[in-house]
């Protein structure tokens, strides 16, 4: 007892905060943490209830770090493992395919915007994210979104994922679906093992990959 | 499954068809995962949820993206994968409080059934099975009636340790444009602090409020403890110390608004009929365990330790002796001087724990020692650890004013 007994107590109280697997987080609630280290200044400014300020009087070759742990809404093995790779970097990815395919057609033009995704409510999701991320950079984004007939869909549904697209590209120029001021930006994934996203612009016909 | 989303579904298999793989199954094991989680993290999206639509009405309300009042229809609210149809209603029914206590957003809610229902459309271009809202040629036809001409989307995604929020409305016309859109993150935004659904604050003044609460906390406070300290019975003793009963009251400063060190003094007094009549001085110093900064919300554990005078005046006087004490002892005692009242003034060292919530109520544990008595005649040890004994064991209720 004695010492020791003192010792668990202040020990187990220090360890009630710290993300590391240990006696107070258990190494699954330790893998759903995403940490982030920050300087001191900045992470009193974020969290300020909980982080003390830079002392004033400071050394100034004395740098102290915080390490801030957030844990993850959805654990990591409550979703498939491919469509929680999608969804956790969803703003990120879709964000820098959005801007990289509007700076390749920086005209006054309308976007219409699909995914391709195995599970249509992820479909949904990146879609979504896709046509708030080109409004809110300024662009002009229609809800509508171009359709195929019957018989164009039985033959395309049968081409490799490369080609698929680009004859998918031309079929909705020469069915006037889409227009010579209206661009086509599809996203989707090209194999089902990859959690990449990847997207391609139709306009006027033409199919260009955009990453 | 509208005609556009045919070809979506598709072009979506068109991965599996080429390579040949065959997608994953969902398990009976892996659906009852979900609904575990469900289950935990409900009221914490929930919340968070609710703090982005406020923010999102709070900006409506600022900006409106209507000039007038406008017929709206919630076409569709879609919350994280994973997640379930009662979340969606909560999100629906807080979205609808908050518009209806925020006319200056202008967006009005409009019942339209046959926006949000499956319709089929049979025309010149083919037979068309789809939401009214994705199809408004359709939904004229089929309601003529129907007031609303833009319909909202919410669409919620938790997006790793951040909950994400995309809003846009789209105007129901052939081309389907959309005429707003916004995207609010958990990560960007403020928790609503003290916000109401008719009082909305923004992220700016939602942050000042905090910190002005933390700000404005006084580092001088005034505790009244009440507690009760108990002594062993020593192994020669013909006599039990009764436990002392004692109020104390006095002053506690923090050493900074984190008040992760705590300083305070206090006197107290005791009384027992028969028994004692005892006052105390007791200076304390605290280090806050649960984190460097004691929290609005959640309760906080200091550590303690401080040293004590206590005098104790009455027959309980004898046994903080070192000699043992019998009832020749206690006769002698009186005989020798019977208008004396035994008498006895020591030091005491202590250490323990306070758990305190929101640094008003609070609940304490210790152990003192009392280096005055070197035997265990008369008072046993709690803990002996050689050097120092603990020979008292207290409990206290705090109350900080």
């Amino acid at each position: 007892m004695r010492a020791a007994w003192l010792t668990s107590v202040v020990v187990l109280a220090a360890c009630a905060y710290d993300p590391a697997p240990g006696l107070a987080t258990g190494q699954n609630e330790a893998r759903n943490f995403e940490c982030e280290r920050v300087g001191q200044a900045e992470a009193h400014d974020r969290y300020p209830g909980d982080i003390p300020p830079v002392p004033p009087r400071l050394d100034t070759e004395s740098k102290v770090d915080a390490l801030l742990c957030q844990a993850r809404f959805v654990p990591l093995d409550a979703r498939l493992p491919r469509d929680e790779a999608i969804l956790s970097r969803l703003r990120s990815s879709v964000g820098g395919l959005t801007q990289l395919a509007s700076a390749l057609n920086p005209g006054d033009v309308v976007w219409h915007v699909d995914a391709f995704y195995p599970d249509p409510m992820i479909a949904m999701k990146i879609s979504v994210a896709a046509k708030t991320s080109l409004f809110e950079h300024g662009r002009v984004v229609s809800d509508r979104v171009p359709t195929l007939a019957a018989g164009d869909i039985s033959v395309i549904s049968r081409m490799p994922p490369k080609q698929a697209y680009a004859v998918a590209c031309k079929r909705y120029f020469a069915e006037n679906v889409l227009g010579a001021h209206d661009v086509f930006l599809g996203l989707m994934i090209v194999d089902p093992r990859e959690t990449q996203l990847h997207a391609g612009v139709c306009q006027a016909g033409q199919w260009r990959w955009v990453q | 499954m509208s005609a556009m989303r045919v070809f979506g579904a598709v072009m979506a298999l068109l991965p599996a068809l080429s390579f040949g793989a065959t997608d994953i199954a969902v398990t009976e094991a892996h659906r009852a995962q979900i609904e575990k989680v469900r289950a935990d993290l409900a009221a914490q999206v929930q919340l968070q949820a609710y703090d982005l639509l406020d923010e999102l009405v709070f900006e409506w309300s600022q900006r409106p993206p209507f000039g007038v009042a406008t017929p709206v229809v919630m076409a569709d609210v879609t919350v994280p994968v994973s997640f379930g149809s009662g979340l969606q209603a909560l999100i629906e029914n807080h979205l609808t409080s908050l518009v209806v206590q925020n006319p200056r957003s202008n967006v009005v809610l409009a019942h339209c059934p046959s926006c949000t229902a499956m319709i089929v459309h049979s025309g010149a271009k083919g037979t068309i099975v789809s939401r009214g809202v994705d199809s408004p040629e359709a939904l004229a036809q089929a309601s003529s009636q129907a007031q609303a001409r833009h319909a909202l989307f919410l669409d919620f995604e938790a997006e790793g340790s951040a909950l994400v929020l995309r809003a846009r409305i789209t105007a129901l016309t052939p081309d389907l444009p959309i005429v707003y859109a916004k995207t609010l993150s958990t990560t960007t935004s403020n928790a609503a602090l003290l916000r109401t659904g008719d009082r909305l604050k923004s992220a700016a003044e939602a942050r000042k409020e905090y910190l002005d609460i933390l700000e404005n906390r006084s580092t001088w406070t005034v505790p009244i403890r009440v507690g009760v300290r108990s002594y062993l019975a020593g192994y020669e003793s013909n006599f039990a110390m009764p436990p002392f009963i004692w109020l104390m009251g006095g002053v506690e400063a923090a050493f900074s608004q984190a008040r992760a060190w705590l300083g305070s003094f206090s006197v107290g007094i005791s009384w027992a009929p028969q028994s004692h009549t005892a006052w105390l001085a007791q200076a304390r110093i605290s280090r806050l365990l649960t984190g460097t900064v004691s929290s609005l919300t959640h309760p906080d554990l200091y550590f303690f330790i401080g040293g004590s005078v206590m005098s104790v005046y009455g027959n309980s006087a004898l046994l903080f002796g070192n000699e043992v004490i019998g009832i020749d002892e206690v006769t002698r005692a009186i005989m020798n001087n019977p208008s004396s009242v035994p008498t006895t003034t020591l030091g005491m060292f202590q250490f323990g724990l306070e758990l305190r919530v929101k640094n008003r109520i609070g609940v304490g544990l210790y152990f003192e020692a009392l280096p005055g008595i070197t035997t265990e005649q008369n008072i046993g040890s709690y803990i002996n650890l050689g050097f120092i004994r603990f020979q008292s064991f207290g409990m206290e209720a705090s109350f900080c004013f």
